[in-house]
């Protein structure tokens, strides 16, 4: 579990604290999305959970974060990560390998995972992210997407509780960035991982994630479920962050008292919403 | 650059030799061309080493013979220069400013650049049909140089595509702008493509700084001597290619 209370972080020289009050709780088992503007703060947050703030980039610290128990400030990164895996969105800057293989065995060897075990932990975690059959491909020779899934894989082999992601899908295509996110539910409802990722594309967190942050110039501008974070749609895109246009059309038909029901997050949903509006219409 | 320093798959002998095996005796042939003064010998060592891409498979050998070539143009500039410089043996040809081109500068010069293409060919070799990680991880079992430092080469390799890769983004995006870079004035190109420095460089300090915190999480400051999942051990036909290199390296010394 992570538990952030009254957070507050400032970059050495910076005129602004990147983050500012932030309480948040991800229970373990949640899938989180975290979204908001450029210079939100969603990286430094991501950076404050995994130990890089306030460790690698040091500044002024105030406040708490735990991760199952671990205060960042008292543990190191490489300590922390063995609670919580990272993955970032520059592919090619966080391979060090040309074998796929090679690269699932970098952070074993470093952990120091005994030798036997180490084939069995990179085919357990292939097998996991479903790229099985690519253990001994080169990496140059594979799509963006099965490189994510590859950089993914190397951090589910350490096995942590936690897997955090920073914008994994923003050097992908549409379809690769749905099979990342299939994957991730996959990792979370059938291996019980809890997954935090930072993401740009509303549509794929609406459709993949439970629990959704908006930020805004550092603070959360709004924490919790998918929908009742959606029915703020109108905050939401006064502060940049889009929406998608089913939800904005659902709480227009909310506000003008046409409808009460469950907010839809995509157009099969809407479709049954506007159904049901004008069927109502009609009887009536 | 980068396009003949990474690693190309096969199952060819060499593929298959010990990293260290194949380091020894990329250096062996390098050795072999500073220890014979004769152009013959030289060549010779050339010859081996396409001899060896051939072995080692059809896209070795297609990647040896543009190396070559690249290495015949950058040669021809530097032979142009040093041969003027050698001022010793009979004139064969007098130039304006008092240069002169002698018959010992153009066989020294000839020397010099073929020794250079020698002496660079094998290691190229060794990248082309060695994984990176293979070679840093036999260097710190073998040879028990510090993990970070193996590192640090097999980084400083694997970056050399990305930021080529990098380059020609940039390159790309002023190109769209208007920029010339297909002019055909070497100068005027070398001076569009200076100021590119910059954001070359802010680029690559990013990615490199990214792939720093990538490593720092996955526990590169714990890791430890010993730790390797691969292990490359010294085979029979290990020792016979070496023992081969030495008494090719033995017969140019007497000669």
């Amino acid at each position: 579990m992570i538990s952030i209370r009254g957070l507050r972080f400032q970059y050495k020289g910076a005129k602004r604290a990147a983050l500012d009050n932030i309480n948040l709780d991800i229970a373990d088992g949640d899938f989180v999305g975290i979204i908001g503007t450029s210079g939100a703060g969603k990286s430094t947050l991501t950076y404050a959970l995994n130990g890089i703030v306030p460790h690698h980039f040091t500044g002024d610290f105030y406040g708490q974060v735990l991760v199952d128990g671990m205060d960042t400030v008292d543990s190191s990164p490489e300590q922390l990560s063995a609670k919580i895996g990272s993955v970032f969105q520059d592919i090619d800057a966080q391979m060090v390998a040309s074998l796929v293989e090679d690269e699932m065995a970098f952070g074993l060897e470093n952990f120091g995972v005994p030798r036997a075990e180490i084939g069995g932990r990179i085919d357990e975690a292939l097998a996991m992210v479903g790229i099985g059959p690519l253990r001994y491909r080169m990496i140059r020779s594979l799509s963006g997407g099965e490189k994510q899934k590859v950089a993914i894989a190397a951090i589910v082999a350490l096995r942590p509780s936690i897997v955090l992601l920073d914008e994994p899908t923003g050097e992908l295509d549409p379809q690769s960035s749905r099979h990342i996110f299939s994957m991730l539910r996959e990792l979370n409802e059938r291996f019980g991982l809890t997954i935090v990722v930072v993401e740009q594309k509303i549509m794929l967190l609406c459709e993949f994630v439970r629990k959704l942050v908006v930020m805004e110039q550092g603070r959360i501008a709004h924490a919790g479920a998918v929908r009742e974070v959606l029915a703020h749609s109108d905050e939401m895109e006064a502060i940049g962050v889009n929406v998608p246009r089913v939800v904005t059309l659902a709480n227009r038909l909310r506000a003008a008292g046409l409808y009460d029901g469950p907010l839809p997050l995509n157009i099969d949903e809407a479709e049954v919403m506007l159904k049901t509006i004008l069927s109502t219409d009609y009887a009536d | 650059m980068g396009g003949y320093l990474d690693y190309i798959a096969g199952e060819s002998i060499l593929h298959r030799l010990n990293p260290l095996t194949k380091l020894c005796l990329s250096f062996v042939l390098c050795v072999c061309c500073f220890v014979s003064d004769s152009h013959w010998v030289v060549a010779g060592v050339m010859a081996l080493n396409v001899l060896l891409a051939a072995v080692a498979g059809r896209q070795v050998l297609r990647r040896s013979c543009h190396m070559l070539r690249a290495l015949v143009k950058f040669s021809l500039f530097l032979f142009v220069l040093q041969v003027l410089f050698v001022r010793d043996g009979a004139v064969l040809l007098r130039l304006p400013f008092g240069l002169l081109v002698t018959d010992l500068g153009v066989s020294f010069s000839l020397l010099f650049v073929m020794r250079l293409m020698g002496a660079t060919m094998p290691l190229a070799l060794v990248l082309s049909v060695t994984p990176m990680n293979d070679i840093a991880a036999v260097l710190v079992e073998k040879l028990h140089v510090p993990y970070k430092y193996s590192f640090t080469l097999m980084t400083a390799v694997r970056f050399i595509p990305i930021f080529a890769h990098e380059m020609a983004e940039i390159m790309e995006a002023q190109t769209a702008r208007g920029v010339e870079f297909d002019t055909r004035n070497f100068f005027r190109k070398i001076r569009l493509i200076l100021p590119l420095c910059v954001p070359l460089l802010i680029s690559s300090v990013r990615k490199i700084e990214s792939g720093a915190i990538a490593v720092e999480l996955r526990g590169f400051n714990c890791r430890k001597r010993g730790c390797a999942y691969k292990r490359y051990d010294i085979l029979p036909r290990d020792l016979l290619a070496m023992a081969s290199g030495i008494a090719l390296l033995a017969a140019i010394a007497a000669l």
